[in-house]
């Protein structure tokens, strides 16, 4: 039991409980962003992992993560896009959480694999964590409306 | 003590599945199932299993989400189409 | 076709060439001639079907 797989678990804990509980009450709005920040918050809870227990092989788990967890909430967007438009979802508190974990996980994790193919893979996986967010936030907003009527 | 980690896994995905039970409209539910896929690959990658984990990834976040909100939009499409006939 | 477009379609296709086989080699866990071979061939099938993707979409 080391630093990296303690952070993990908090990180599990704290937000992808914190989603759990989003996407199981309230109303559609709270749902749909919560299904969002569940990769969000697990992507970096991968990247420690694979760090605590010392097995690079665990980052493809992240890199995966990261490409399909937006497509989900772009299937989301897409087929709820009628429901959504009356009640825009809007969570920047949480979503700005999110991107603050991100942004502390991954250069933290960089730094432990030292200057190699592995720091690029990782920071890799960090640019597709975000570009992945902001893409399925502004299609969650209703901010792509070419799209809507396609 | 590397078990903390597991018990929140297990933890997470008890309350996800009982949500998933619990939730009634299939549309809440389909959101709830991509993160109860989510976190099913999370439980996977604490038990060692990664490559497990990763069709799970790949099955559980964007596939069964999206067969049950197609099928729910072909259903409702069909039952309003046929509504005003009857 | 005239010259200059061909120059920029080949351009073009070894530019997109040139990030795929750079994206294999970061991606892939070690590196031996083997999966150079592989990712130099994916990334070639990956250029011409990106290529296509983009003059389908043409809104770059």
């Amino acid at each position: 039991m080391n630093g990296w797989i303690l952070a993990a678990a908090v990180i599990l804990a704290g937000g992808v409980g914190a989603t759990v509980w989003g996407v199981a009450t309230g109303p559609l709005r709270r749902r749909v962003v919560a299904q969002n920040l569940c990769t969000a918050f697990a992507c970096p809870a991968l990247l420690l992992l694979s760090q605590g227990y010392d097995r690079p092989s665990y980052v493809d788990l992240a890199l995966v993560l990261a490409l399909l967890g937006p497509v989900g909430t772009l299937v989301f967007a897409r087929l709820l896009a009628d429901e959504l438009a009356d009640d825009p979802p809007s969570a920047w508190g949480l979503t700005y959480a999110a991107a603050a974990v991100g942004a502390l996980v991954v250069p933290a994790v960089c730094v432990a694999a030292g200057p190699s193919r592995a720091m690029a893979k990782l920071l890799f996986v960090g640019v597709l964590l975000i570009g992945g967010n902001v893409v399925a936030s502004r299609a969650l907003s209703g901010g792509f409306p070419e799209a809507r009527h396609g | 003590m590397a078990d903390a980690v597991i018990v929140v896994a297990l933890l997470l995905v008890a309350a996800s599945a009982t949500a998933a039970v619990a939730a009634r409209d299939p549309v809440r539910q389909a959101l709830v199932l991509s993160v109860l896929g989510v976190v099913l690959a999370i439980l996977f990658t604490v038990l060692q299993a990664p490559d497990v984990a990763l069709s799970q990834l790949a099955v559980g976040s964007a596939l069964t989400p999206l067969l049950l909100l197609l099928a729910v939009h072909k259903v409702r499409r069909r039952g309003r189409r046929e509504g005003p006939r009857r | 076709m005239t010259g200059r477009t061909t120059l920029l379609a080949a351009a073009e296709l070894l530019a997109w060439w040139a990030a795929l086989a750079a994206l294999w080699l970061v991606l892939i866990s070690t590196v031996d001639p083997l999966e150079l071979a592989v990712g130099a061939a994916v990334a070639a099938l990956g250029a011409l079907a990106a290529r296509a993707a983009r003059r389908a979409v043409s809104a770059w």
